[in-house]
């Protein structure tokens, strides 16, 4: 792990620093498998406080992206920096995933990974304690900073159950929980680390639409009120077209498109990837998922102003879909 | 059967000769003896295991007469003993089922309420709580005192030291999952470093110490064992680490078996006991057990007592996060490596203080007393017990330790463990998660029975490292 930490004086770190800087930048980001390449010479740049969405047919890399990019895959080539709020950059390449993690990197699984014989404050509390600096000594001993940590801890995991909305199901297994909550539970655990960058791995994967919708809403509060950076890989193009800022498409490990969601959506070189993965199917559906999605993206517009009126009312937000759609 | 009859007459209604012959055939082999149902089957694995019960608890051969412990098994009346026992467990499992689950239910419903209000008075009262536990407490401290030497001396040498490395073992095995094989190698350590520094090797330390001031030295070093073992090693997973583990064990066997010059080699090492001088107080432990007893008590007392903070602690989520998702953990900036270092050296050094009282108390050991065996029976007993629970380890050390002990005065004392390994057996099909496990463990269990979280979940980790 290469740490060079560069005099990059950024101003006071406020809340909604620069939103220009990038916080996340790769280059020529290539990582192999034998014969495969997963990813080939990916170029990457996340300004901070954007939600950018990556997406792409199965098989094109998505996830390895974000294994690349919180050290548990090594790419064989490329650069992958971050650049953290109070100044300086740390090389990603290869990093431990715990350093990642502890840097400000956080991400959730596209097969849901949590402690499931552990109650759901537990799997959050694991992730709210990683930043506390208490030994086994002075636990086994119960010396009072361990019990401070222990209570602060809790707090903290409490504060972020509360936040996503499954405090009352904290006892609960995180195992037995539903698939919604359980993916909700990945986010909160990610949150607890206290990360400048969220990554989720199709997060609404296997919900039902009431949860997707939730959300949504979520991921937009995650960004505007804590100021979270969030790159998101999602298969639902509705999803993507309204939370999202900007659209990244990665198809056989390249970048084939980058823009503005109705950008993306016009761009031939990703119409052309979908209609291959697709394959054979019925080009005027397709053609028409797109438009729809674009509808829907007009909709959403894409500034944080009128992302935040869409979801002023959490439960509102089913019928303005609707309205917005058959507009 | 019914499926032959129909089968062939379905066949029979359009070409009746052609059709039937190789149908015949096939419905032969479908068809069900009566000896291949389930329940005769049953009978028959029953009636099989009641022989070589016989043949196990029976005759001893001799090499003059080769058949004559055949003979006395076949012809005596244990035989017929046993066969009965088989046909009526099989009896009551076959045709009294209703009875028997109805009979199970019904003491489960009656038990069920005032178990509940003792569970309730034990969680709600802290004043219970804790006069129990000094109940229990006294009982191990005084409760000794009332039996005969014998048993005082196993309780001490055998009891009271496993005990402690079970206790020592659950860490790294119960809680941080680690399956280590070579655990002994520490009691190992921990025995030698007493006698040298106090002066039994033919190496001689800077100065010679008291063995209580070895203590913590052994503690020490231990801990530094433990770490260099890991730090290397810790990095594989699952089986890998146990073979390295167990070359480990093999690696501080043989040196202390063949470096005669260091460790007296196979001749052994006589220590010095016991013993306080504190100017003002002098106290000296010498043949009575009892001493050793309250000593042992103290220290396991403590290991509990330390060890109980860690498993509800940060450590101990760590160290079960690790466990059940070694890519999540890391992903949730769990530093993996320094957490199950942490447990290996842990366990080590509890292993390393077993390793000073044993040879202080024995006042004489050799490198047989940590042969590989020992390894893999304090392996059994955390696992017997339950792994990840200080109650289930506890009973599980003390029962197995005791049972052998206490069966050498009913079977042939060389049968011993025979009866020892077919308990464990049975143990692990109908039990497999041990006497008195932990939560945590036993919802592991459930779940990876149940492959809740669907197959994507429990899956392999997305990958390793290019
Ligand atoms: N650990 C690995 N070993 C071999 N091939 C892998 C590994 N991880 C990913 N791949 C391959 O890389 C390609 C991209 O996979 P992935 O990143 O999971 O795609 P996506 O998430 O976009 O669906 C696939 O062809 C996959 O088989
Ligand atoms: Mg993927």
């Amino acid at each position: 792990m290469t740490t060079e930490t560069v005099k990059k004086e950024q101003g006071p770190a406020g809340g909604s620093a620069g939103a220009g800087e990038l916080v996340l930048e790769t280059s020529g980001v290539t990582l192999r498998f034998g014969g495969l390449t997963s990813l080939d010479n990916v170029e990457l740049r996340m300004r901070r406080g954007e939600v950018l969405a990556v997406i792409g047919p199965n098989g094109a890399g998505k996830t390895s992206l974000f294994n690349s990019l919180t050290g548990a895959y090594v790419p064989q080539e490329g650069r992958i920096v971050f650049r953290p709020r109070e100044g300086g950059e740390h090389s990603l390449l290869g990093a431990k995933p715990h350093v990642v993690s502890q840097w400000g990197l956080a991400r959730t699984f596209q097969n849901i990974r949590l402690f499931g014989a552990l109650t759901a404050l537990e799997n959050v509390k694991i992730a709210a304690e990683t930043r506390l600096k208490t030994g086994p000594v002075s636990i086994m001993l119960g010396l009072p900073n361990a019990r401070k940590a222990e209570r602060a801890s809790d707090r903290r995991a409490h504060e972020v159950l509360s936040y996503v909305g499954l405090l009352e199901k904290m006892n609960e297994l995180a195992g037995s929980l539903s698939y919604g909550d359980q993916r909700r539970l990945e986010i909160a655990r990610a949150l607890a680390t206290d990360p400048e960058v969220l990554l989720l791995d199709e997060p609404a994967a296997g919900t039902n639409p009431t949860e997707k919708l939730e959300l949504e809403e979520l991921i937009r509060r995650i960004n505007t009120e804590l100021g979270v950076s969030v790159l998101l890989i999602e298969h639902d193009m509705r999803l993507v077209m309204s939370v999202a800022d900007r659209v990244m498409v990665l198809n056989f490990g390249k970048k084939i498109a980058e823009g503005s969601p109705s950008q993306v959506q016009r761009d031939p070189a990703v119409i052309e990837a979908y209609l291959g993965a697709v394959a054979e199917e019925d080009e005027a559906a397709v053609a028409q998922a797109v438009a729809e999605g674009a509808g829907a993206q007009e909709g959403a517009g894409s500034g944080a102003d009128t992302d935040t009126d869409t979801d002023t009312g959490a439960d509102a937000g089913a019928p303005q879909w609707d309205t917005e759609e058959h507009k | 059967m019914s499926i032959k009859t129909s089968a062939a007459q379905g066949a029979g209604q359009d070409s009746p000769k052609s059709a039937t012959a190789p149908l015949s055939a096939a419905a032969r082999l479908r068809k069900v003896h009566w000896y291949q149902e389930p329940r005769w089957r049953r009978l028959g694995a029953l009636l099989a295991l009641a022989v070589t019960l016989r043949l196990m608890t029976g005759e001893e051969g001799t090499t003059q007469d080769l058949f004559l412990a055949l003979r006395e098994d076949f012809t005596g009346v244990g035989l017929w003993i046993w066969l009965a026992i088989a046909v009526a467990v099989w009896a009551v499992r076959e045709f009294l089922t209703d009875q028997t689950s109805r009979a199970v239910e019904g003491t489960k419903k009656v038990s069920a309420g005032p178990l509940d209000r003792v569970r309730q008075v034990w969680s709600a009262d802290k004043r219970v709580r804790m006069g129990v536990l000094t109940a229990v407490l006294a009982l191990v401290v005084f409760g000794p005192l009332g039996v005969e030497r014998y048993w005082q001396q196993v309780l001490v040498d055998q009891i009271a030291i496993f005990v402690l490395l079970a206790i020592g073992l659950n860490v790294v095995i119960g809680w941080a999952g680690l399956l280590d094989l070579g655990f002994i190698a520490f009691f190992a350590i921990g025995a030698y470093s007493a006698a040298y520094w106090t002066g039994a090797l033919p190496v001689q330390p800077p100065v010679a110490l008291n063995n209580f001031l070895v203590l913590p030295i052994a503690v020490l070093t231990c801990l530094v064992a433990g770490v260099i073992l890991g730090a290397p090693t810790l990095r594989l997973r699952g089986d890998y680490l146990a073979i390295v583990t167990l070359g480990f064990h093999e690696i501080v066997y043989l040196m202390a078996k063949n470096a005669d010059g260091v460790t007296e080699g196979a001749r052994g090492v006589k220590v010095e006991r016991f013993s306080v001088d504190l100017g003002f107080f002098s106290y000296e432990w010498k043949l009575d057990p009892m001493p050793y007893y309250w000593l042992l008590v103290v220290f396991i007392v403590l290991a509990i007592f330390l060890f109980l903070r860690l498993e509800h602690s940060k450590v101990g989520r760590a160290w079960t996060a690790i466990r059940e998702d070694e890519v999540a953990a890391a992903a949730t900036g769990v530093p993996t490596v320094r957490y199950k270092l942490m447990a290996f050296a842990i366990g080590a050094s509890t292993s390393g203080v077993a390793g000073v009282a044993y040879a202080s108390k024995a006042g004489y050991f050799n490198p047989e007393n940590f042969a590989i065996l020992l390894s893999i029976l304090v392996l059994a007993y955390v696992i017997f017990g339950g792994m990840g629970s200080i109650p289930g380890v506890l009973f599980g050390a003390a029962f197995l330790v005791w049972l052998p002990e206490y069966l050498r005065e009913w079977v042939d004392p060389k049968d011993r463990y025979m009866y020892l390994g077919a308990l464990l057996v049975i143990m692990m099909i109908y039990r497999p998660q041990g006497v008195l496990p932990s939560r945590r463990r036993k919802r592991e269990l459930r779940m990876a029975e149940a492959g809740v979280g669907g197959a994507d979940a429990t899956g392999p980790a997305e990958g390793r490292q290019p």
